[in-house]
């Protein structure tokens, strides 16, 4: 496998988790593609336009062939950039759009999709239907792009399991379950949904900066309703329930039309049977949490509390008369000793 | 205005002509009622009366056409269900509202949302003194599914459990909010004989237990009138009464309206809930003509 594919499934993987955090608290929104041109936009932009970005790279002159190397750091500014871009959109249109249930929502998220193509398609800044060329390269090989979006996976994947195990994911799962109900336990739900869409928009946009860079060019094409359709086949194939779910299922679906180049056009008719057959002999996804949970309590258990599950499988060997002794005598007592130093 | 009336301390619950509009069909009719600190208050009625109606208005699930509703004194009417829920009122569902993808533990530290707030750094990393206030607020969910009797199905999905044992559930999870008042919204519905008797028991314990005021809606008679220190009677959205048990069972507008005036009739309203539930209430029509 080469690393330009892997490229590819890292970014597949990451928009598979920006549709899974909205989806998290029970909101379908088809924005990711949206907030991944707003990115892929803004650094197309930034490194073309403008000079002083790129300009602290002419001096340090890294890299192979004399190609000059566009500054890491300008890359983490792009990102941090349309990262803060992508919140505000999403923070402002989801006070909006969250008020809507079920389909409209996502009715609402496909036209801002439509809305950004089109603008970008109609304005000379970003380059109309052609797009922008040239996009400055940071990394000299696509192993470079591979490192770092697998780097930026394991960071955005990492906060997902935070979320999971913490207040949010309870909250968020409540809402998901039942709204009325999770309002009435007191949770503020407009407020949740928003920060999941606003988490989703960040993921998204981050992306798309990377992914200008790495495909050199960018155009409107790489935001349409085609890739709303494409990622949220990433999330109903791997599972919604997890957030190793979407992960899985990113990395399998922009893999697979590679994989089965060899069979030449046939490839397009199975990887249409794959969509298909997925959702109907798995109807919850590849991965879900029962699937987690038989498969973390095969691993050794100083594994397990590292990753955070013992919990979950320990749960269910306890029976209630064993619970007070186990409970007991681990955190109390550590908690005075922590006090008197 | 019923709060300035008295001169004690403002009721925990002020409902001041309340009304609800569906287009045509006016399901809350200018209904008033106060609820004092530490009571039983019973909301009854035939099906249909407004009784879940006025508790989705009081719990801000639904806002009012017309009417106010005040918690000690403020007003809150048309207050979000989070923040009238954050003011110490919790309640339970009719059809039952549980989150199905949860274990019942993870149903009751919902319920306990507004109070497990942690540092949001020390979560993200998940430090020691996370770890600790975690397994703090694992117990008292324990504690609480104690309290409604069901601590041994804390692992189980709330999926998988029986109707009594959700009605249970639901209640821990109101619970874990540590309401002032309680909102029951039919809790002996779809009940045995024996569960009824059972769930009399639990509530006046966790009254106790809780210091609790409790907000009833029931249609099983009997246990209304043993229960209940105060009881409001709806009809179509009106109310009709409002006593202690032994008025309203005394007062004609209920024999009338809603027991009916003749015995048969009291059979048909009420003891479709259980066998049990008509010589009760065939006396209580007896008395009330004597």
């Amino acid at each position: 496998m080469d690393a330009t594919l892997l490229v590819q499934m890292l970014l597949g993987a990451l928009l598979g988790l920006s549709v899974y955090l909205p989806l998290a608290c029970g909101q379908l929104s088809l924005a990711t593609p949206g907030f991944y041109a707003i990115g892929g936009t803004l650094a197309a932009l930034l490194s073309t336009r403008v000079p002083a970005l790129s300009g602290a790279a002419m001096a340090g002159e890294g890299g192979g062939g004399g190609v000059p190397i566009y500054p890491l750091s300008s890359l983490l500014l792009e990102m941090v950039l349309a990262a803060l871009l992508c919140a505000v959109v999403a923070e402002g249109l989801g006070r909006l759009v969250l008020r809507l249930q079920g389909i409209y929502l996502t009715i609402a998220t496909i036209a801002l999709v439509e809305i950004l193509r089109v603008v970008s398609l109609n304005l000379e800044i970003t380059g109309g239907a052609v797009g922008i060329f040239a996009i400055p390269q940071p990394f000299a090989a696509p192993t470079g792009y591979a490192l770092f979006c697998l780097a930026l996976l394991v960071l955005v994947g990492w906060l997902c399991q935070r979320l999971a195990v913490t207040r949010p994911g309870l909250a968020m799962a409540a809402i998901r379950d039942d709204a009325i109900a999770a309002a009435s336990s007191g949770i503020a739900i407009e407020r949740w949904k928003r920060l999941a869409f606003v988490l989703s928009a960040v993921v998204a946009g981050v992306s798309g900066v990377v992914a200008a860079h790495f495909l050199n060019a960018w155009n409107p094409r790489l935001g349409n309703f085609d890739a709303s359709i494409t990622t949220l086949a990433f999330v109903v194939f791997g599972g919604s329930r997890t957030w190793l779910g979407p992960v899985v299922g990113g990395l399998a679906l922009t893999a697979l039309p590679e994989l089965l180049r060899p069979v030449g056009d046939l490839r397009l008719i199975v990887f249409g049977l794959v969509i298909l057959l997925g959702p109907s002999l798995f109807p919850q996804g590849l991965i879900t949490p029962e699937l987690l949970t038989s498969l973390a309590s095969r691993l050794p258990r100083p594994l397990q509390r590292r990753l955070g599950m013992d919990r979950g499988a320990s749960r269910n060997r306890r029976t209630p008369a064993s619970d007070p002794p186990l409970a007991a005598p681990s955190s109390p007592g550590q908690a005075p000793a922590e006090v008197e130093r | 205005m019923n709060p300035t009336a008295t001169p004690a301390p403002s009721p925990l619950l002020a409902v001041e002509a309340l009304s609800r509009r569906f287009g045509g069909l006016v399901a809350v009719d200018g209904v008033s009622l106060t609820v004092h600190q530490g009571e039983i208050f019973g909301l009854l009625g035939p099906n249909g009366a407004g009784k879940t109606t006025l508790f989705n208005l009081i719990s801000g699930i639904t806002r009012p056409s017309s009417g106010s509703v005040h918690w000690k004194g403020v007003a809150i009417t048309g207050a979000p269900s989070h923040r009238v829920a954050a003011l110490g009122m919790a309640r339970t569902f009719q059809n039952l509202r549980l989150f199905s993808s949860l274990s019942c533990l993870d149903n009751v530290r919902v319920g306990l949302h507004r109070h497990s707030r942690q540092p949001k750094l020390q979560a993200l990393l998940g430090s020691r003194t996370f770890q600790q206030r975690e397994e703090n607020l694992r117990r008292q969910a324990l504690d609480l599914l104690d309290s409604v009797g069901i601590v041994e199905l804390a692992e189980r999905s709330s999926a998988s459990l029986s109707y009594g044992q959700r009605r249970r559930l639901e209640i821990a999870r109101a619970l874990a909010g540590r309401p002032e008042l309680l909102l029951l919204d039919e809790p002996a519905a779809g009940m045995n004989t024996t569960e009824k008797g059972e769930l009399t028991e639990l509530i006046r314990s966790i009254r106790r237990e809780h210091q609790l005021t409790v907000l009833i809606i029931e249609h099983h008679v009997p246990l209304m009138m043993e229960l209940c220190d105060r009881l409001a009677v709806l009809n179509f959205g009106r109310r009709i009464a409002l006593g202690t048990p032994r008025q309203v069972r005394h007062d004609p507008a209920v024999i009338e309206a809603y027991l009916g005036s003749a015995s048969q009739s009291v059979a048909g309203a009420a003891a479709a809930d259980t066998p049990g539930s008509g010589p009760v209430d065939q006396e209580a029509g007896g008395e009330g003509r004597s």
